[in-house]
């Protein structure tokens, strides 16, 4: 029984993961480009949701509210900085991401100090699920729900659409998009702020669960950095597979072994890159 | 090559090895400056306790400076929460800038570190770190701790607390793995064995985890009265957070052994900690005037009441400072001799720096967070239903003091 509730605990952590993950394997699978400032956009995300809750407005505004505000802020950041250095080596992409995510640790220390808040969890959220002996509060069952929605919402948005169709083929071939008379750059511009919104929601909804502190965002960016590698760079459904496996793996193993739980993710992802290199799913 | 850069850097670190020669042994005079140097965690997980230690040193610092009439300057040294780092800046603060005066630590890993590296650069360190063998079998000669051990804080917590709660017979512990959480947990399990309390389960995490779902649903499995947290800082606010998400504060008593007082209740709010139990080294609403005095002056000064971080540092700093005033040196081993055995008011009330192995004896509280109806102003979140004092003698502890 406590297996099979581990397993159902590690499924909710493992969506949230996955949404952790998924802009940041957008980003790269699209753009080829290394974000090392998506934990800071995570960051962003549920602080803004905090701020906004501290100022009596209700979670259900604060959540789309705090996505949005992130999703400009990227925007704004590629458009003015980011897309002039796509074409350089990698090295340069970690380098400036790295310090736009100090940048916004330091200003989040700065404007919401450095002792760390609570979101209380929404209204009609609060209570909990009885399964035999054990409880799950309805709030995970909510964030669980709500990923899973939106990972067959982002399936078909780049799957089965022309929005989607564009944004593929503006990975595939830039120049001849470009020929084509569409302009990439405007492109690329929605997508990282698409993929660091995702951050900001994925954020905004892990606050009421995890609270707010100034080092959150460099966590997040090694879970989703750990989930991005094991799915397999740029794969989106491997993000999925990734982020469920990891859950579900560090929730057994609490149970398991306790004091390796944390390590086990990390095990988790060598095993995987030794026996496929490329992730999961990912692309040849 | 040598470049213009690399000329710099050589030749400054030359100029350092220059004005190494220490400032130990000299009389303390009107126009020399002390140096107070404060090693704790201005960056990284514990970079708030750190912000707020600066703050309690720079109090202590300026008391000290005006009642005394001498000139003191303080020196930040940022430990990142590793000992290794804390370490080094100790070395580079004794030989660079002449330190011998050191309060700080927070950690226990570093602090223990940090207490070998002043005792070799015949300093003095004092720190607020929890585990027993500070003060216990890794004792020397320069080390001192001002906040209750491990032991003492179990033995004001779970000891009452089983009295109190006659019906809780099962206790389950959630534990991070490292010489701070071992030291809770043993004294813990000594506290159940005595009391025939029913232990029912454990589960370590590491020091890096953030998640503890999982650790909780095993605790759930185990059915407790008592869910016993034996992390610190931002650990147990996250356990304890998760903990209510899963309906637990409704199933079974909670307790955090050693919360980090002020700063922690701000961080959850009122609501979480709620009929919560929190073992606390410091609260401001303590009756003690030493304590009173300090409230007053931080509420002058930056408009809000003290918490642990900022009250242990300035406790601390101002202790090494009074001691290097009374010895006329910073020097070490003598800045050492006036401390040990001294007696004085504290933010506790009376304490006193025990001579065998420079532990200060003070009380340890037992607070029980209040229902928000009941708060009196913006930080009365907690009553104090219990206080007293649990010390291991030297022996027990293991520390014999070279003499």
């Amino acid at each position: 029984m406590i297996y099979l509730f581990q397993i159902l605990n590690g499924i909710g952590l493992g969506m949230l993961y996955f949404l952790l993950a998924a802009g940041l394997s957008i980003i790269f699978g699209l753009l080829q480009f290394v974000n090392f400032a998506h934990g800071a956009f995570y960051l962003l995300g549920a602080y803004l949701t905090y701020d906004l809750v501290e100022r009596g407005v209700s979670f259900w505004i604060a959540l789309p509210v705090a996505t949005l505000i992130v999703a400009i802020v990227a925007g704004a950041i590629e458009a003015l900085l980011l897309h002039r250095i796509y074409k350089l080596p990698h090295t340069f992409h970690i380098l400036v991401t790295v310090g736009i995510a100090l940048v916004f640790q330091e200003l989040a220390i700065i404007i919401w100090g450095p002792i760390g808040g609570s979101v209380p969890t929404p209204d009609g959220l609060g209570g909990v699920v009885m399964l035999g002996n054990f409880v799950y509060p309805q709030y995970r069952l909510f964030t669980i729900a709500v990923t899973a929605v939106l990972a067959g919402g982002l399936w078909w948005l780049l799957e089965g659409t022309r929005v989607g169709a564009i944004v593929r083929a503006g990975s595939e071939s830039a120049s001849n998009m470009a020929l084509l008379g569409y302009n990439t750059m405007r492109i690329n511009t929605a997508v990282f702020a698409f993929g660091a919104g995702l951050a900001g929601l994925a954020g905004a909804l892990a606050a009421p669960i995890r609270g707010v502190e100034p080092f959150m965002g460099a966590e997040a960016l090694s879970v989703a950095f750990v989930v991005v590698v094991i799915g397999g760079m740029g794969s989106y459904t491997g993000a999925l597979a990734a982020g469920l496996m990891i859950g579900i793996i560090q929730s057994l193993m609490t149970t398991i072994w306790p004091q390796g739980a944390q390590l086990f993710i990390y095990i988790a992802m060598a095993a995987v890159i030794a026996i496929r290199p490329r992730g999961l799913l990912g692309r040849v | 090559m040598i470049t213009r850069r690399k000329f710099l850097a050589t030749s400054a670190l030359a100029s350092g090895a220059l004005a190494m020669p220490g400032l130990s042994g000299q009389v303390l005079a009107q126009d020399k400056a002390i140096t107070l140097a404060v090693p704790v965690p201005i960056s990284g997980a514990f970079a708030a306790n750190g912000k707020y230690a600066v703050i309690g040193a720079q109090l202590a610092a300026d008391e000290i400076a005006a009642a005394k009439g001498i000139k003191i300057n303080t020196l930040d040294l940022d430990t990142e929460g590793k000992p290794a780092t804390a370490v080094r800046k100790v070395q580079d603060a004794a030989e660079q800038d002449g330190a011998r005066l050191f309060a700080g630590g927070i950690l226990s890993s570093v602090s223990l570190a940090m207490g070998k590296e002043a005792e070799r650069a015949g300093g003095v360190f004092m720190t607020t770190a929890g585990a027993d063998e500070i003060t216990g079998k890794d004792c020397n000669s320069a080390t001192f701790r001002w906040s209750v051990p491990t032991y003492g804080a179990i033995n004001e917590t779970v000891r009452p607390l089983i009295d109190m709660l006659p019906d809780a017979k099962k206790w389950y512990t959630i534990t991070p793995q490292y010489v701070f959480g071992e030291g809770l947990l043993s004294a813990a399990k000594d506290v159940f064995k005595e009391k025939g309390i029913d232990h029912v389960g454990n589960s370590y995490h590491s020091l890096s985890e953030r998640e503890f779902s999982g650790y909780l649903t095993n605790a759930m499995a185990a059915q407790p009265d008592v869910l016993l947290l034996l992390n610190f800082g931002s650990q147990s606010s996250a356990t304890l957070r998760q903990a209510i998400s899963f309906g637990m504060k409704q199933r079974m008593t909670i307790v955090i052994a050693w919360a980090s007082g002020l700063e922690q209740f701000e961080e959850l709010g009122a609501d979480t900690c709620e009929g919560v139990y929190f073992g606390a080294q410091y609260w401001h609403e303590a009756d003690a005037p030493a304590n009173k005095a300090l409230v007053k002056a931080v509420q002058e000064k930056y408009g809000y009441n003290p918490n642990y971080s900022l009250a242990g540092s300035y406790i601390i700093s101002k202790l090494l400072l009074e001691a290097a005033v009374e010895a006329g040196s910073t020097d070490g081993p003598a800045v050492a001799k006036a401390l040990a055995g001294k007696k004085y008011d504290g933010l506790t009330g009376p304490e006193e720096v025990r001579a065998a192995d420079h532990q200060v004896l003070k009380d340890y509280y037992l607070l029980k967070g209040k229902s928000k109806a009941d708060m009196k102003d913006k930080d009365d979140y907690a009553e104090i239903i219990h206080s007293g004092q649990s010390f291991l003698d030297p022996q027990a502890a293991g520390c014999t003091m070279p003499s």
